[in-house]
C-alpha cells in the first residue's frame, strides 16, 4: 500500500529535474501566459498500474502490474493554476482460476479475463512559474472503479461486474512542447477500499483494496 | 507367506501357504481365458429387502471347522519392529509369545507376521509386543470388510450426481484421463472374462442351527467384465492383483467391489447404464478383503490389516494416484499396520479415501482404518449423506470424519435413495441365500443395477473427486484434501464437525477454484 510519503517523493523527483529548455540559449517557444481565463484540453496518457493487492493478483494473473492506456479532459479555472480534470484508463489482463492451499497457487487452466476502468475525478494546482515551460501539478480526487472478471464456466451470477469508489492523489509535471501541446509524467496513487476481499482468492489472501499505483505518461493538446 | 504363482500353457495357478500357516492344495484355476458375453438383467427393482451389511460376511460356523466368528485372524500378529533391532532381541520378542517369526516377509509389506499359537489371546500377544522398547507396533490380523448396506433396487435415477452438481463439474473436468490411476481395494472388480475352477471342499452353516449347505466339490465358476466398466483386455484395468488368492485375478465374488468401481469409473456417455464420476480414468483393482464365496472356496488369506497394508503399499508402487478404501472394521483396536502404509502412500504422492463405517444406528463404532484421519494430510474419512443431503442413519460419526458424500439412506427416502451402479447379477451370485435345495455355484458372468447403501458409496464419490482433482492440476494428496475442504458445503454445526466432517463435496465449485473477487 502506497503512503503519502512516495507519493512526494516522486514529485520531488520529478519537480528537481533540470529545466532543459532553461539550459539552452536556442530560442524557444513563448510559453503560455498566465491566463485567468478558462483554459481547455485534452489528454491520452499510458503507463503501468501496480496493484496493492500483490498477493491476489499475482495468483491468478500471475503479475502484480499491467499497462494502461486512457485519457481525458483538464480544464483551467480562471483562479490561478487551480485546474479540475477528468479522466480514464482501461486494464485488461487474462490469466486463469485457481485454487490456494497454505499460501501455494495451483492454477486450474480455467481462463478468467480481468477488465479495469476507472474514471477519475480530479481537483488541482498547476504551479506555473514565470515563462516556465515546466508546469509541476498536484491533484486529488474521487475515482469510480469500474472492475469486471469473466472466466470459462460461468454460471449466473458468477461473473463479477460492478463499480467501486474511492479517491486518489496524483502529481506531476508536464512540458510544454508548444503553446498548443505538451508531454508529462505523473504519479498516482488510487485506494479502492473494501472493493475485493469477501470472496475469491483476495479473501484467501485477505487483500481488499483493488486500488495502487500508477505511472503514466501524458500527451495533452490544448490550452 | 509364501506364494508361487505358476504359468502352464495359460493356466493360471495359485499354490500358496494360507494365514494358518497350513499348505493348501491348488485352490482354484483359470481353466479358459474367454467366456461367452456377459448377461445384462437391467434394473433388479423387485427382489425381496437384503440384510443390511454392518460386519464381515463370514460365515457363522463351517460344518467342519468349529468356530465363533472373531474380529481377527486366530494364530498370529503383526509386529513392525524398530530399525536395527538386533536378531537376539528379534529373538526374545517372539519368545515372549510363544511366537516363531514368519520365514518371509510378504510383499509389499515393512512389517513381519509372527506366527502364535492357535490358542493364544492375539490382542494381549500384541500388547505384550507393544510394550517392548524395540517394537515400533503390534497388532491382531483384524478382518476388514465391505462397509455397504446392499438393499433393494427399485429406481433408475443417480440423485446422487446432480445433488452434487456433478453435470456442471464434468463440464470443467470432463471425467479426468488414463493418466490418473485408481486403486479400488476391496472385495475385487469384474474387470475380466474367464472361467475359473474352484473347490468347495466343506459344507458349512449360514446361521447358527440353521441348515447346512453341503460342500459342491468342484465348480466352474464363469466371469465377465462389467459391460459398463470395461471389456476384457482394455486398457481400462492396469495391474490387477488379488490379496485373498495371492494372483493377478482379482475377481469380485462379492459384488461390493463392482458397485464402488461403478462410482468411481462407470463408463458415461456411452448410451448405456449409468454413469461414475471419473468415467476416464484407469482403474486398479486390488482385491484385499474375501466374499462369502472366497471362503466357501477356502480362500488362502483373508481381508486382515496386513493384507489391507499390502494392498495399500502394492497399489502406491503400481502408479496408483488415488486409493479407494470403501472397507474397514469397527470391532477390535488401532491398525497402526494401515496408517503406516497409508501414510507411505500419500508420500508417494497417493490420495487416500476411506469409509466412516455405517454404525451409527449400531453403537456408532468408526472405522479404525480411518483413526487419525484429520492428523494425516492426504488422506479422508468419508461420511454419507441421503437424497435430501442429510446425515445418513447408519453413517458412523466421529472425529476423524472430515467430508461427506452421497451414500444414500433408504430408510429416509425408500429404495430409490440408495446410490445406484451396475454390478454382479445377486440372484445367480448369492445362491447361498436360496434354500439348501437350490444350492449351487455362482455365476459372476450376469450384471444388473442396485441401489445400495452405505459409506462404502460415499467413499468412491470422494475418490472419484480426488481423481478428477489431480486431472485438473492439484497432484499433492495434501492439497487436494485442503482443496475438497475449502469448497465443501457446510452441513451440520458451523465448520468441521463429527458427522458431515467440513461438509458435503462440492465438485463443480473446487474444480472451478477461485477469481480474484469470486
Amino acid at each position: 500500500m502506497m503512503t503519502r510519503a512516495p507519493l512526494a517523493l516522486a514529485l520531488l523527483a520529478l519537480l528537481a529535474s533540470a529545466d532543459p529548455a532553461g539550459a539552452q540559449a536556442k530560442p524557444r517557444p513563448r510559453p503560455a501566459p498566465q491566463s485567468r481565463s478558462i483554459q481547455i484540453g485534452g489528454y491520452a496518457m499510458f503507463g503501468q498500474f501496480n496493484f496493492a493487492a500483490i498477493d491476489t493478483f499475482d495468483a491468478v494473473l500471475g503479475r502484480t502490474s499491467g499497462p494502461i492506456f486512457g485519457g481525458g479532459a483538464t480544464v483551467g479555472l480562471p483562479f490561478g493554476g487551480l485546474f479540475v480534470d477528468i479522466g480514464a484508463w482501461r486494464f485488461k489482463q487474462d490469466g486463469e482460476r485457481v485454487i490456494v492451499v497454505n499460501n501455494e497457487v495451483f492454477p486450474l487452466g480455467i481462463p478468467l479475463t480481468v477488465t479495469i476502468i476507472p474514471v477519475e475525478y480530479t481537483a488541482g494546482w498547476k504551479f506555473l512559474r514565470g515563462r516556465s515551460r515546466l508546469v509541476p501539478y498536484v491533484g486529488a480526487g474521487m475515482t469510480s472503479f469500474g472492475y469486471k472478471e469473466t472466466s470459462t464456466f460461468a454460471g449466473a451470477g458468477e461473473d463479477v461486474e460492478d463499480r467501486f469508489n474511492g479517491y486518489h492523489v496524483m502529481g506531476g509535471i508536464e512540458f510544454k512542447v508548444m503553446r498548443w501541446l505538451g508531454v508529462g509524467g505523473e504519479f498516482a496513487w488510487t485506494t479502492i477500499p473494501d472493493s475485493i476481499g469477501t470472496g475469491g482468492v483476495s479473501e484467501t489472501f485477505n487483500e481488499t483494496d483493488l486500488g495502487g499505483t500508477s505511472f503514466r505518461a501524458r500527451i495533452t493538446i490544448g490550452r | 507367506m509364501v506364494v508361487t504363482v505358476v504359468a502352464v500353457l495359460g493356466v493360471f495357478t495359485a499354490i500358496g501357504q494360507g494365514q494358518g500357516g497350513q499348505a493348501m492344495p491348488i485352490s482354484r484355476q483359470m481353466i479358459q481365458e474367454a467366456a461367452l458375453p456377459p448377461i445384462d438383467r437391467g434394473l433388479r427393482d423387485q427382489d425381496p429387502a437384503r440384510a443390511a451389511r454392518t460386519s464381515g460376511p463370514g460365515l457363522r460356523a463351517r460344518a467342519d471347522r468349529t468356530g465363533a466368528t472373531l474380529p481377527y485372524v486366530r494364530g498370529s500378529v503383526i509386529v513392525k519392529f524398530k530399525p536395527g533391532t538386533a536378531r537376539s532381541a528379534v529373538s526374545m520378542a517372539t519368545s515372549q509369545v510363544a511366537g516363531v517369526m514368519a520365514a518371509d516377509r510378504s510383499s509389499f509389506a515393512d512389517f513381519d507376521i509372527v506366527d502364535v499359537p492357535m490358542e493364544s489371546d492375539v490382542e494381549q500377544a500384541a500388547e505384550l509386543l507393544r510394550a517392548r522398547p524395540d517394537v515400533e507396533y503390534a497388532q491382531p490380523r483384524y478382518l476388514n470388510h465391505a462397509m455397504t448396506r446392499p438393499n433393494d433396487p427399485l429406481y433408475t435415477n443417480q440423485w446422487n450426481f446432480p445433488a452434487i452438481d456433478m453435470e456442471r463439474a464434468w463440464d470443467i473436468q470432463p471425467g479426468a484421463t488414463s493418466d490418473i490411476i485408481v486403486a479400488v481395494l476391496d472385495s475385487g472388480v469384474a474387470f475380466r472374462s474367464g472361467t475359473i475352477r474352484y473347490n468347495s471342499r466343506f459344507s458349512f452353516q449360514m446361521t447358527r442351527n440353521g441348515p447346512t449347505y453341503p460342500a459342491l466339490g468342484t465348480v466352474d465358476v464363469p466371469f465377465s467384465a462389467a459391460p459398463e466398466l470395461g471389456a476384457t483386455g482394455s486398457t481400462r484395468f492396469v495391474a490387477p492383483h488379488d490379496f485373498i488368492w495371492d494372483d493377478d485375478l482379482p475377481v469380485d465374488l462379492d459384488s461390493h467391489g463392482t458397485h464402488v468401481t461403478g462410482t468411481i469409473g462407470q463408463l458415461t456417455n456411452n448410451g448405456v447404464g449409468v454413469a461414475g464420476m471419473a468415467y476416464n480414468v484407469r482403474i486398479m483393482p486390488v482385491k484385499i478383503i474375501q466374499g462369502l464365496w472366497d471362503e466357501i472356496f477356502d480362500s488362502p488369506n483373508s481381508g486382515t490389516d496386513d493384507v489391507v497394508a499390502r494392498g495399500i503399499r502394492y497399489s502406491a508402487d503400481n502408479g496408483a494416484k488415488v486409493i479407494n478404501l470403501s472397507i474397514g472394521r469397527s470391532e477390535g483396536g488401532p491398525a497402526p499396520v494401515v496408517t503406516a502404509a497409508i501414510r507411505d502412500a500419500i508420500g508417494r504422492g497417493v490420495f487416500v479415501a476411506v469409509a466412516s463405517g455405517n454404525t451409527k444406528d449400531n453403537g456408532n463404532q468408526p472405522n479404525r482404518l480411518g483413526d487419525g484421519a484429520t492428523g494425516i494430510d492426504g488422506m479422508m474419512v468419508v461420511g454419507a449423506v441421503g437424497r435430501g443431503l442429510e446425515a445418513a442413519y447408519y453413517s458412523t460419526t466421529s472425529g476423524s470424519v472430515e467430508i461427506a458424500a452421497p451414500g444414500g439412506d433408504q430408510r429416509a427416502g425408500g429404495s430409490s435413495a440408495g446410490i445406484l451402479q451396475q454390478t454382479l447379477d445377486l440372484d445367480l451370485l448369492e445362491t447361498y441365500d436360496r434354500p439348501v435345495s437350490q444350492y449351487g455355484p455362482p455365476r459372476a458372468d450376469s450384471f444388473a443395477y442396485y441401489y445400495f447403501q452405505g459409506t462404502s458409496m460415499a467413499t468412491p464419490h470422494v475418490s472419484g473427486f480426488a481423481a478428477l482433482l489431480m486431472q485438473q492440476g492439484i497432484t499433492n494428496p495434501a492439497a487436494v484434501e485442503a482443496a475438497i475442504k475449502q469448497f465443501a458445503t457446510d452441513k451440520g454445526a458451523t465448520g468441521r464437525d463429527d458427522t458431515f466432517g467440513f461438509g458435503l463435496i462440492n465438485p463443480r465449485a473446487t474444480l472451478r477454484g477461485l477469481g480474484i473477487a469470486k
